[in-house]
Order: structure tokens, then C-alpha cells, then sequence
């Protein structure tokens, strides 16, 4: 016979790359979680989206013992202070009801099935529901201890020994010594140290053998990667996204986790995993509130009843967040579909400025509108260039581009030209900056000099703190000025490149390639103004660690100045813009490209390299800037009275070490909208919305369409799910309280003074102080302004886009430029009514 | 059965694998390549081709985990095999091809396997 053996072992012991394989798959029951250093936002169900939305909620909250909903009286909350409409909550209720029909049927005398259904969602007696955190169980914390021991940073005065062996083995040649491990795992566990496999996945082979009886090895061991998931997540970005250097003397990988798992399996010391309660004994309340006997229906009727009755929180939360998106497109797609065909402004503006696509950016830009013929763009804030910057001072290089890529450039941060000097001076002053701190750090832990460096500097940090309590802003004075000082003399070189393994600088071509970009997936003409600014974006934070939160997402959690600096020296670049010609964007002589950054806490706006903005220039670059400045006052004015505070207020706030709101952040985003400014620019979209510019009539092949989309979308996604499940259930995927925060070995937060790493934002990011979510939990939604023929052939020419939108996780409308219809995307599950994928809008 | 040989030149037989699997996953694949020992392989970033579920574009240009990716490796037919076993997990679960086929090399020694 021409047959070979079957390829699947039968021995009841799985091959050590059958174990690589299930691990491997394991894995992806969480995201990876990025050090606190380049914070970005990651769905923390990003393992659940081949699976439709809610399917994907209810077996993330099985798993990770999270709720699967904001808690019914947050709800209420939020359609009381009128973020979520009742109209629309009676609408999604009619629907979940099966429609009208449904919903009016009566199901005691007088009484229908939406009022039942009405009365649970509003009126249905609940007590107010506290948060509150999780305490590890033992083994959890038997675990996330030796995690925090192996992962420092070089930050603990006494490193954990064997690192070099890998997590699992490091771990098995000290636990003997560990008296938790003991009285957790007994002699059992002791035998078990002595007589396990050393190699991980041998390990994992003999655990699953000893204790998968009846257990699928995938679900059993996807079950133990979800019981840590922040500590599972930073092996995901150790071995996937960390520069290798970074890790290789302390290795780990997933199966060291597993196999310590297993072993504590083995040992018999394994806690019942986490579960949320719901509560669901709704049928008394409802029979005393509509004075109906149950008893006394007829069947039908008390299967109603009875389906009503035992809608879980999750049941009902759905409907709220049903209603929560549809209140947003009920008010945003008609007004798009109403400015579907409004006119572009032919006249040269006074000068153009690209921001990112970030929903912060869109008050500013309606802002900066207002003062003047300005013409704005949204673009990916890392403006397209896949790169990495070495900064002059030495350390880690930055990864400025979006993590969906990895960077093709490496360049450095070298001394501007003529500022050699100062550069070198600033460098130095860095250098001997860290030192410094390394030896005062060395100092304070060391056992003979702690209290003796305490004494010694004790005095002087108390005057710092002092100083910095009582006048923050004055204290954060040197800072700013050194950080001018910084960019004035050091920029990143493109003709400075690293030349090493890794990659290298920009050739004529990428720079022709990169500079033209540009242009074809925003739709911007090459007809530009005089000026035409690039602006990065990043936040202001003092003794805050999730200060990168607040910067550019785009850019890895980086602020975006440099990305805009090395985009601008590239358009203004003779050669390059020779290039662009000969593609067909034939920049006008007399545009200059300049560079600039808004910070998003305080609303300023740095422009970079103003000393070389021509002489002819200067007049309408003091001009912008000044309108930069009125638009940035206005916008944080604006905000001012979303944190319930003064403008002046937030620029302490940005300077203030004791400062847990700095901003809101990204809190509110909801929509990403795919087309041209003019289109949006009459809408007040209220910070809520992703603006990336798009001219479908210059994309005829949809190529644009299709970057736009699975890539800058796709992040906005991921901050949309980090935002959404962050709220839902802050203390699993959120990180809870920052009051009760501490900063791990420079790697992530944890609760309290251990335990899992905690994945997502924080309570403040999210709720106001009272409690009530400022973040209104809600599913993407994407206008496109488009062809609708054009969107479908791009959608279903890339799976990513067809599982977002067909399993619900991000929710596709379209508009037709020539007619103005909105036509939205039918998800998978959802009945076929008009028997194409995409029906009419019902808004 | 002797090695074959072209004129002087000694060759050695050996197994090769190929795998195509969508970008996204390749870190899975790597894993296992990683776990089963051997040498080394080579990825082919940026593969299109027809599939069951239609054709398969190439990646797209701000995401480098759109289209797919293509592994070859080259070993011992036992680590060759081990690593058909894995991946036949990972296709439990994902989607993917993988070929197996005999190849003939010049130096052996390139291809022998590392030890965990």
C-alpha cells in the first residue's frame, strides 16, 4: 500500500513538537502586553475574533472569570446623563425581542413583552455594584512571584540566579528552598522537583498526560495561559515583538509557563479558577411589579415571561450596547450622508496640516479651521515610515511604527548641523544623568548604604517633592527647557543611519516611495500650500506609568515628532521631490514641509526646525503659529470642561507628579471614518472619531482603501476593544485602581504588592470620579465614503476585514458618494433580508 | 541504498518541508520550527496564490501580518517527521499546507539538527 503512517502520534505521551504546537496555539488565548516603556492599546480578546462578538464575550468571560457586560446600573447611568438614548434602548429591545411583533405581543393583560423587557433594563430593583479587585490565589501568586523575580529589568538589588537556564528551570532549582512552594505542593511537589523533565515541553508532554484525562490539550492548556494573563501576555511580546538582546540571558517562552503550571497541576495544588456570578432571579420582582400572577399564565405566555425573567447582566448589557451604537449612528450617519456630496474648496489654503488619525486630533483640527483657510489631513501618526530610532544618549532603540509591522529603517539621532557642540554637551549631560541614577539606585538598595544614602539625600527629595507639590509647573520648568534644548539640537538624520544586521537607512527610492504615500492614501493633491505641516502627537505626564498611553499608538506608543521630522526633511529633499514628479505629484516650488508635535495634554503645538523655514516663509509660519496657539487654547478649553476642571488647571495637571487624570486620553472613541475633511469638517464629532482622509476618486483600484483598512482600522480596533473591555470589567481587563497600583520592575503594573501583571487601562482612564463611565462601551463603527462596489471588493479580498465585519466586531457602513445612501454590512449571523451582504441603513 | 552524486560531487538525501500558512500565524510555525531542532529554514514573506476560499493577495502595505507567509526547511527525515506531527495540530486549527518531499544536498552537516 502507498501510504505513510499517520502523521499524529497514538502513544499516550504527545512528541515534543505536538506539545510546540498546542503551546504555540495556547498562546493565543492572550494578546501580548507591551512593557510600560512603549504602552500600546491590544484587544485582550484578540485570541476570541475568529468567533462572532458576543460568542467571543461569553467564552473570553468563561475563561478569564470576567464579566461579560458593564453592570446593569452603569448602564442606566449612562442613559440617564443621555449618552445612550432611550428611544434607542426601546429599539434594540424591540429587536432583541424579534421585532415588533415580538415586543407588542401581550404577555398578561395589559402587560406586553417590551414592557417586561423595558422594566428589567430601567426600572428593576439592583443593588449598586462595587469593583472590586481580584486577590491572587495562592498558586496564582506562587507563580506571578517567581515571574516578577525572572522578568526584572535590572532593577532588584539582587537578581534571581539560573535566569540563564529559562523561566521553568530557574524556577524548579530554586523552589525547594521556597516554603510557599512547599506547604502549596506538599512532598508530592517536592518528589516532583526531583524527578520532572528539565525541558519544558517534555514537562508539558507528562503533565498532560498525568492530569488531561477527559480534557481536550488545547482547552486544558489555553485554560492555564488565561490564569495569568497579564504574565502570559509579556512572554507573548518577549518572544514576538522584544528585540532579541533584550531577552536572550533571561529566556522564556510559553511552555516555561505551562510547564510550571503543570506542575503545580501534578502537585495537586491548583484553585478553582475565577468566576463572575450572575444574577438572573428576575421573575419575582416582575411579577410584583406588574401585580401578574405567573402562575396563571398559559404556557406560552410563561415561556415569555420566563425568557424575560432570566436574562442574564450580559443579556441585557448587549442591549444596552446595542442601543449605545445606535444612538451614535442614529445621530452621526444621517448628517454623513448628508454632507455625501458636499463641495471641495478649490482655492490654494493658507497652509495644510497632516495630523495623525487619532480621536483627540479632530477638535484640535476643527479648532485650528475655524481661524483660517487651513486645510486638514488625518494620516497614520507614524506617516508611513516603518523605522526605528537609536537615541543619541545610547539605550534601547524606539520602535516608532505601528507593531501590525517591523521596522525596515534604522536611523540615528545625531547633532543638527552647526549644533555639533551643544549636541555632544547634551549628550554627555544624559550620559552622566543615568549614571548618576544607577549609582543612586545601586545606593539605595545596597544593604550596607541604604540608610545612609536615605540620609544623605532624603533632605534634598524632600525639597524636590516640595517643589514639586507646591509649584509644578515652576518645577517642570528645567524639563520643558531641556526638551527644547533637546530638539533643537538633535534631530533624527537620514543620512545617519545604523548600518548593522538589522537594516539600514532610506534610499532615494523609499524616500520617492514613502514622500508619495502620502499623497495616495489621504487624496491629498499635489498642489499644497505654502506650508504644509506634519504634525506628530504625544501626551504630557509626570510620575505616570501609563505616560506612553497618552502618546501615539501609531508610533508604538512614542510621541510622533520624529516620524514627522524625517517625513518633512524627505519632502523638501530636491531629489526626492523629482522623484515624486516623475510619479505624478509634482510638488509646487514654493511649499515648505515642516514638522511639528501636539501635545495632547496641554494643547501646545512645537514646531520643529523653524530656523529653517525659508525667509520668504516666516511671515505666514508666525501667523499659523499663532492660530495653532488660539486653537490649541480653545480645544483645551474644551476639554477643560470635560474633566470638570480649569484650562489652567491642566497645565498643572500635565506638570503634577500627583496627577491621575492628565487627559482623557482616547476615552469615547467610537467611529472611524474613511473620506475626504470637507465631508466631515461641518460635524462636531465631539473627540469620538478616527478621521483618516480618503479620496476614492483617486484610488480607482482600491489599493488605499485596502492599507487603510487593515492597518491604521485595525489599530483604531484594538484601542476600541482596550477601551470597551477595559470598562466592562476593569479589574480583569483593566488594571483597576491607580491609586493601588505598583510599578513593576519597569515592566508593567500590578495591584497592591503582587500578583498578575494587570493588563489594559486603569479606572481613571475611564470613569469619572463618581463612578460613572465617561467611556461608553461600544463596538467600532467604520463610514467608509466609497463606491459600495469598490469597499465590498476590498473586504472580501482580505479576511481580516471580513472577520471584523462579519463576526461584529467592528461595524462597516458605507456611503455612496454620487447618491449619498448608507448601505450597512450584514454580519454573518444576522438574518439575510435583503439577500445581499449589505442592506439598507435603518438608523 | 548508496548517495547519489553528480559526477565527483557526493550529495545526500534528506527531507524537505514546506508550509504555507497565513501571515498572522507564522509566529505558531515558528515555535515549532524552534521545538523540533532543526537547522534553520527559510521564510518567504509576501506569498499569493489560489485557495480554496479564492486567491490569496499579498500583504498589504501597513500590515505585515495580511497574506501569507511560506517556511522551507530542510532536515533529518525524523525531525522532518516530528514536525509534520506538530504541525498537523496547528492545522486542527488553523489553515495551511505543507508539503514533504525528498531533496538531495551537498553538505549534510548544514542541515543536522540542534539539541534543545
Amino acid at each position: 500500500m502507498n501510504m505513510h503512517a499517520p502523521l499524529v502520534a497514538t502513544d499516550s505521551l504527545l512528541t515534543r513538537t505536538e506539545v510546540a504546537g498546542l503551546v504555540a496555539l495556547a498562546a493565543r488565548t492572550v494578546p501580548p502586553l507591551w512593557p510600560l516603556e512603549s504602552a500600546i492599546a491590544v484587544n485582550p480578546l484578540a485570541g476570541f475574533e475568529h468567533l462572532p462578538f458576543a460568542q467571543a464575550v461569553k467564552q473570553a468571560a468563561t475563561l478569564f472569570g470576567a464579566r461579560t457586560s458593564l453592570p446593569v446600573t452603569g448602564w442606566r447611568n449612562l442613559v440617564e446623563r443621555g449618552r445612550i438614548d432611550e428611544r434607542a434602548l426601546r429599539d434594540a429591545a424591540i429587536g432583541h425581542l424579534g421585532g415588533v411583533y415580538g415586543a407588542m405581543i401581550n404577555v398578561a393583560p395589559g402587560v406586553m413583552a417590551i414592557d417586561l423587557l423595558m422594566a428589567r433594563l430601567l426600572e428593576e430593583e439592583r443593588s449598586k455594584t462595587e469593583d472590586v479587585a481580584s486577590c491572587p490565589v495562592p498558586d496564582a501568586a506562587f507563580i506571578a512571584k517567581w515571574c516578577a523575580a525572572f522578568f526584572d529589568q535590572s532593577i532588584s538589588a539582587s537578581p534571581m540566579p539560573n535566569r540563564a537556564l529559562g523561566l521553568y528551570r530557574a524556577v524548579l532549582s530554586l523552589a525547594r528552598y521556597d516554603g510557599e512552594y512547599a506547604s502549596l505542593a506538599g512532598r508530592q511537589g517536592q518528589t516532583l522537583l526531583l524527578t520532572v523533565p528539565r525541558d519544558p515541553y517534555e514537562a508539558i508532554a507528562e503533565g498532560l498526560a498525568e492530569c488531561g484525562e477527559g480534557r481536550e490539550p488545547l482547552d486544558h492548556l489555553s485554560s492555564l495561559v488565561a490564569r495569568l494573563p497579564g504574565w502570559a501576555g509579556h512572554i507573548r511580546w518577549r518572544t514576538e515583538h522584544a528585540d532579541r538582546e533584550r531577552v536572550t540571558s533571561a529566556p522564556a517562552g510559553m511552555a516555561d509557563l505551562l510547564a510550571l503550571w503543570l506542575l503545580l497541576e501534578r502537585a495537586d495544588a491548583l484553585s478553582e479558577p475565577a468566576g463572575h456570578k450572575q444574577t438572573t432571579a428576575a421573575g419575582h420582582w416582575l411579577a410584583r411589579h406588574f401585580a401578574l400572577d405567573p402562575n396563571r399564565l398559559d404556557a406560552a405566555k410563561t415561556e415569555r415571561f420566563n425568557a424575560i425573567a432570566s436574562l442574564d447582566d450580559g443579556a441585557l448589557g448587549a442591549i444596552f450596547m446595542t442601543a449605545a451604537e445606535r444612538t451614535l449612528s442614529n445621530r452621526l450617519v444621517p448628517k454623513l450622508t448628508g454632507a455625501a456630496r458636499s463641495a471641495v474648496r478649490d482655492e490654494r489654503a493658507d497652509a495644510q496640516v497632516v495630523f495623525c488619525i487619532d480621536v483627540r486630533s479632530e477638535p484640535f483640527r476643527r479648532q485650528l479651521e475655524q481661524l483660517g483657510h487651513y486645510e486638514t489631513f488625518g494620516y497614520a501618526g507614524f506617516f508611513g515610515l516603518p523605522m526605528a530610532l537609536h537615541p543619541a544618549g545610547g539605550g534601547h532603540r524606539k520602535r516608532l511604527l505601528p507593531v501590525l509591522l517591523s521596522p525596515q529603517h534604522d536611523i540615528t539621532e545625531a547633532p543638527v548641523d552647526g549644533k555639533t557642540g551643544e549636541a555632544h554637551q547634551i549628550a554627555a549631560e544624559e550620559s552622566r544623568a543615568a549614571k548618576a541614577s544607577d549609582l543612586f539606585d545601586a545606593a539605595k538598595l545596597g544593604s550596607g548604604s541604604a540608610f545612609a544614602t536615605a540620609e544623605a539625600t532624603g533632605p534634598l527629595a524632600g525639597l524636590a517633592m516640595l517643589a514639586r507639590t507646591m509649584a509644578p509647573r515652576l518645577a517642570d520648568r528645567n524639563r520643558n527647557r531641556r526638551e527644547a534644548r533637546r530638539q533643537q539640537s538633535l534631530e533624527p538624520r537620514l543620512d545617519c543611519s545604523v548600518s548593522n544586521a538589522r537594516g539600514n537607512g532610506f534610499s532615494l527610492s523609499d524616500k520617492v516611495g514613502y514622500a508619495s504615500a502620502l499623497f495616495r492614501l489621504t487624496g491629498m493633491k499635489p498642489d499644497t500650500a505654502r506650508l504644509v505641516v506634519l504634525a506628530g502627537h504625544g501626551g504630557s505626564a509626570v510620575n505616570n506609568p501609563y505616560a506612553a498611553a497618552l502618546d501615539c499608538g501609531a508610533c508604538g506608543g512614542h510621541a510622533g515628532g520624529s516620524n514627522a521630522r524625517v517625513l518633512a526633511a524627505m519632502l523638501n529633499d530636491p531629489d526626492v521631490r523629482e522623484g515624486m514628479a516623475e510619479q505624478g505629484f509634482a510638488i509646487p516650488q514654493d511649499s515648505w514641509f515642516l514638522a511639528a508635535q501636539h501635545d495632547t495634554t496641554t494643547d501646545a503645538v512645537t514646531v520643529f526646525d523653524r530656523d529653517r523655514v525659508p525667509q520668504s516663509h516666516r511671515a505666514e509660519l508666525t501667523t499659523l503659529e499663532a492660530n495653532l496657539a488660539k486653537a490649541g487654547k480653545a480645544n483645551r478649553a474644551r476639554r477643560a470642561t470635560l474633566l470638570d476642571r480649569t484650562p489652567d488647571d491642566l497645565l498643572t495637571g500635565a506638570a503634577h507628579w500627583g496627577e491621575i487624570r492628565p487627559e482623557w486620553g482616547l476615552a469615547g472613541n467610537a467611529a472611524f471614518l474613511v473620506g475626504p475633511r470637507h465631508w466631515t469638517s461641518g460635524i462636531d464629532l465631539e473627540g469620538r472619531a478616527f478621521l483618516h482622509s480618503y479620496d476614492w476618486q483617486q484610488d480607482p483600484n482600491g489599493e488605499a482603501l485596502t492599507t487603510i483598512l487593515t492597518a491604521p482600522m485595525v489599530v483604531a480596533q484594538w484601542i476600541n476593544c482596550q477601551y470597551l473591555f477595559s470598562t466592562i470589567d476593569n479589574d480583569r481587563y483593566g488594571s483597576g485602581d491607580k491609586v493601588t497600583q505598583n510599578v513593576l520592575g519597569g515592566i508593567g503594573v500590578v495591584q497592591g504588592n503582587g500578583g498578575d501583571l494587570k493588563v489594559g487601562l486603569p479606572r481613571q482612564s475611564l470613569f469619572t470620579d463618581d463612578g460613572t463611565a465617561f467611556h461608553v462601551p461600544q463596538r467600532l463603527l467604520t463610514v467608509v465614503l466609497a463606491p459600495l462596489k469598490r469597499v465590498q471588493a476590498v473586504v472580501e479580498a482580505n479576511d481580516i476585514l471580513a472577520r471584523f465585519f462579519g463576526k461584529g466586531w467592528v461595524q462597516l457602513v458605507v456611503i455612496d458618494p454620487q447618491t449619498g445612501k448608507a448601505l450597512r454590512w450584514r454580519e454573518d449571523c444576522a438574518e439575510p433580508d435583503e439577500g445581499t451582504i449589505i442592506h439598507s441603513i435603518t438608523c | 541504498m548508496t548517495n547519489p552524486t553528480i559526477g565527483d560531487l557526493p550529495l545526500h538525501r534528506l527531507r524537505k518541508i514546506e508550509i504555507v500558512i497565513h501571515a498572522q500565524d507564522h509566529q505558531l510555525v515558528e515555535d515549532l520550527l524552534e521545538a523540533s531542532g532543526i537547522g534553520g529554514w527559510t521564510m518567504i514573506r509576501d506569498v499569493a496564490g489560489m485557495g480554496h476560499s479564492g486567491f490569496h493577495q499579498g500583504k498589504t502595505i501597513f500590515n505585515d501580518q495580511t497574506g501569507l507567509v511560506m517556511f522551507v526547511g530542510v532536515g533529518q527525515p525524523k525531525v522532518i517527521a516530528d514536525l509534520a506531527r506538530g504541525l498537523a495540530r496547528l492545522f486542527e486549527t488553523r489553515a495551511g499546507v505543507t508539503f514533504l518531499s525528498d531533496v538531495e544536498v551537498m553538505r549534510s552537516d548544514y542541515f543536522a539538527r540542534i539539541e534543545a
